[in-house]
């Protein structure tokens, strides 16, 4: 009877543990899919493309970010496979002429300005660094929303300032808050 | 088996315990602090394609380029040029139009009326607080045509100082290295010259200079004297060896004394220095078209006392103050004081009537040149964003008081400049410098307009300063001492105080 409270007490742990790592992200977090099923791998080793080509970085420095229809449209006009994926995506957007609605992962906060040329043009970083195996991926994982600030889950994983000051601290590059900050 | 309350107790500390070590509390934390920055009523930058703007920064005399990133309409960071830093100020300014003491609206009507009926009969002045701008022009002559209107400036005189031609300075107080002059103007001559800091707190400038004199508080013309003659100086708390070396070396070609307060005593130690046309050089003005006729600028001293009946005060880009204290005594006893200014900070606190003006970035107007500028200079504040509905502009408004429009000074200003053909278009988005006599007049309105400034040749002889004992030497206000008389950007005090955003000299 002397380990009866040590129960109790193991038992109430081990629960909190099991609600707070397995059921607490099932609630904090709003799961929906990409509206397109998308293969980063197929388009990178089968049409061999690298990030940069829709993912440009404009002549005047801006980032065009997530390529819109028109340059997609660009290769898939007409079908070049045989996919249900592809067969979708022409005929619920190209033909139509409807923008596709990304839930774009990295999205981050209103009061951070980040610039892609800085970081690829000039520190020579690679897409990788950041964006993990994205590159590489063969779908496309359910965009996860929190509820409460609105974020998304990725920019907790790669992408918070701790992150990017880390970086800039053992690059040197440690200046001042406005350099992100808007 | 049957639980007891202990047990109870047990299950929900293990509970407790099992909690802390999953990521629940912690992103409920990191969360709710999140959600509290998206509460109603806090300004949003918006979203959308990035686009840069130059402009100039209005918020001191020094009036730094500014690279803004807009998005649309919205200008949502401001960042100096490579090389030419802006102050903490500067990198705020974009948030005070979102100021909370703010004032907004005013029937200016109503007060057009009044001080119109009054104008006829009584003395009108006005309090110019940043004086030598295209707007003060207006003034000039608004006050030339009616019957009594008086002209006054903060500052009748001020001279510039020629940093490229100083070797030695002897600051008594001034924050040279802290906001003095233009951040980047001062970083590129450090190099030459020599600070000597007298001053009794070890202030920025005092742990940055080649040698800080820890002075005694009040005993700044002490020292002075003592420079000048070679006698006495013991009140200081200096050693008279360390007052006879600082003697000797001022005595050398270029020195500057540059004081914090006006001092016939230090104008004398300029002159004797040979400061004065060399280093003090006369404050070249950018040339204004020939059908402008000013009034004269009255010293403020030679007002007749109770003689002013209207007292319209430009506090909208101020960067020098007159104590209330000497102007209450020229002012009539009905005196009618109206100041434009976008908060009560200042003098809206003894004015009958407050119209709120434009804040930087939302107004357009010239900036007068930088007192670290020996050359004439033009430059244009563009308006990023635009003012809200009510505001005044002050030059309009006065120079409508004497049937004078001023919407197209400025434009009016830039065609008299072309007209002159001297000196260069320096634009800031290509960084080209193009001679003016090779472009045509709309398009060198077009480049100001883009962020461009004008300035004008370095030939001639730089001109000694008319200067007289009330006139001081230099106008010793950095950023900090501006800002302390009107509304600041929130974020401003605290990123001065926690992060490395002042200039690095």
């Amino acid at each position: 009877m002397s380990h009866r409270g040590t129960l109790f007490f193991l038992a109430g742990a081990l629960i909190a543990l099991g609600a707070g790592w397995a059921g607490f992200p099932r609630v904090i977090y709003r799961s929906r899919p990409q509206p397109v099923e998308f293969s980063h791998k197929v388009h990178a080793e089968k049409a061999g493309m690298k990030c940069e080509d829709c993912h440009e970085i404009r002549a005047d420095g801006s980032f065009a970010g997530i390529p819109r229809r028109e340059k997609c449209a660009g290769c898939h006009e007409a079908a070049m496979g045989t996919t249900l994926a592809e067969k979708q995506f022409i005929d619920g957007y190209v033909t139509p002429q409807r923008e596709v609605q990304w839930s774009v992962y990295a999205r981050q906060p209103e009061n951070v300005y980040f610039s892609h040329a800085s970081h690829v043009k000039l520190a020579h970083l690679e897409c990788a660094t950041c964006h993990g195996d994205h590159g590489t991926s063969d779908s496309l994982r359910p965009y996860q929303e929190d509820r409460i600030s609105g974020y998304s889950r990725d920019i907790w994983r790669a992408m918070k300032m701790n992150d990017c000051v880390a970086c800039h601290r053992s690059h040197g590059f440690e200046k001042s808050c406005l350099d992100c900050h808007k | 088996m049957k639980a007891t309350r202990r047990d109870l107790f047990k299950f929900a500390a293990g509970g407790a315990t099992g909690l802390l070590l999953t990521p629940a509390p912690w992103r409920l934390v990191t969360d709710a602090a999140l959600w509290s920055e998206n509460w109603p009523g806090i300004p949003k930058p918006v979203r959308g394609e990035l686009r840069t703007r130059f402009t100039h920064c209005a918020l001191c005399p020094a009036g730094c380029a500014v690279k803004a990133r807009c998005v649309g309409d919205q200008p949502i960071s401001l960042i100096g040029l490579p090389g030419k830093p802006l102050c903490a100020f500067g990198l705020m300014g974009h948030q005070l139009p979102y100021h909370a003491g703010r004032v907004r609206q005013a029937d200016a009507d109503a007060v057009r009326a009044v001080i119109a009926k009054r104008a006829a009969n009584e003395t009108v002045a006005v309090l110019d607080l940043r004086p030598g701008r295209t707007a003060s022009w207006t003034y000039r002559r608004a006050m030339a045509a009616l019957p009594r209107g008086v002209y006054l400036a903060a500052r009748s005189s001020v001279p510039a100082v020629n940093l490229d031609a100083v070797k030695i300075i002897l600051s008594l107080g001034v924050p040279v290295l802290d906001g003095w002059g233009t951040p980047s103007n001062v970083q590129q001559a450090r190099s030459h010259f020599r600070l000597i800091q007298a001053e009794p707190a070890e202030s920025r400038t005092a742990l940055l200079a080649d040698q800080w004199l820890k002075i005694r508080p009040g005993t700044e013309l002490e020292l002075v004297e003592a420079l000048a003659t070679g006698r006495g100086g013991a009140g200081t708390g200096l050693n008279e060896k360390v007052i006879a070396s600082v003697a000797n070396e001022l005595v050398q070609a270029g020195a500057l004394f540059l004081a914090a307060e006006e001092s016939p005593s230090v104008l004398e130690l300029n002159r004797k220095l040979g400061a004065v046309g060399k280093t003090i050089v006369a404050q070249r003005e950018a040339p204004v078209p020939r059908s402008w006729k000013p009034a004269p600028v009255t010293p403020i001293n030679s007002v007749p006392e109770r003689s002013i009946g209207v007292l319209l005060i430009d506090e909208s880009a101020a960067d020098s103050y007159v104590p209330w204290s000497k102007l209450e005594g020229k002012l009539a006893p009905d005196a009618l004081v109206v100041t434009f200014a976008s908060s009560q900070a200042g003098y809206g606190r003894q004015a009958k009537h407050l119209l709120p003006t434009a804040v930087y970035p939302e107004s357009t107007g010239d900036i007068p040149p930088a007192i670290d500028s020996p050359l004439a200079t033009f430059r244009l504040t563009t308006p990023l964003v635009a003012p809200p509905r009510g505001v005044v502009n002050p030059a309009q408004f006065i120079g409508g008081l004497a049937a004078i429009d001023a919407a197209d000074a400025l434009r009016e200003r830039a065609g008299a400049i072309h007209a002159a053909g001297r000196g260069s278009v320096c634009t800031y988005a290509d960084g080209r410098s193009i001679p003016v006599e090779d472009i045509q007049p709309d398009q060198f309105w077009k480049a100001l307009n883009d962020g461009a400034c004008w300035i004008d040749e370095p030939g001639g002889k730089l001109l000694p300063p008319v200067l007289r004992a009330s006139t001081p030497a230099v106008v010793a206000l950095n950023w900090e001492k501006r800002a302390a008389r009107g509304p600041m950007p929130p974020l401003v005090s605290k990123l001065y105080q926690e992060s490395n955003l002042r200039v690095r000299i």
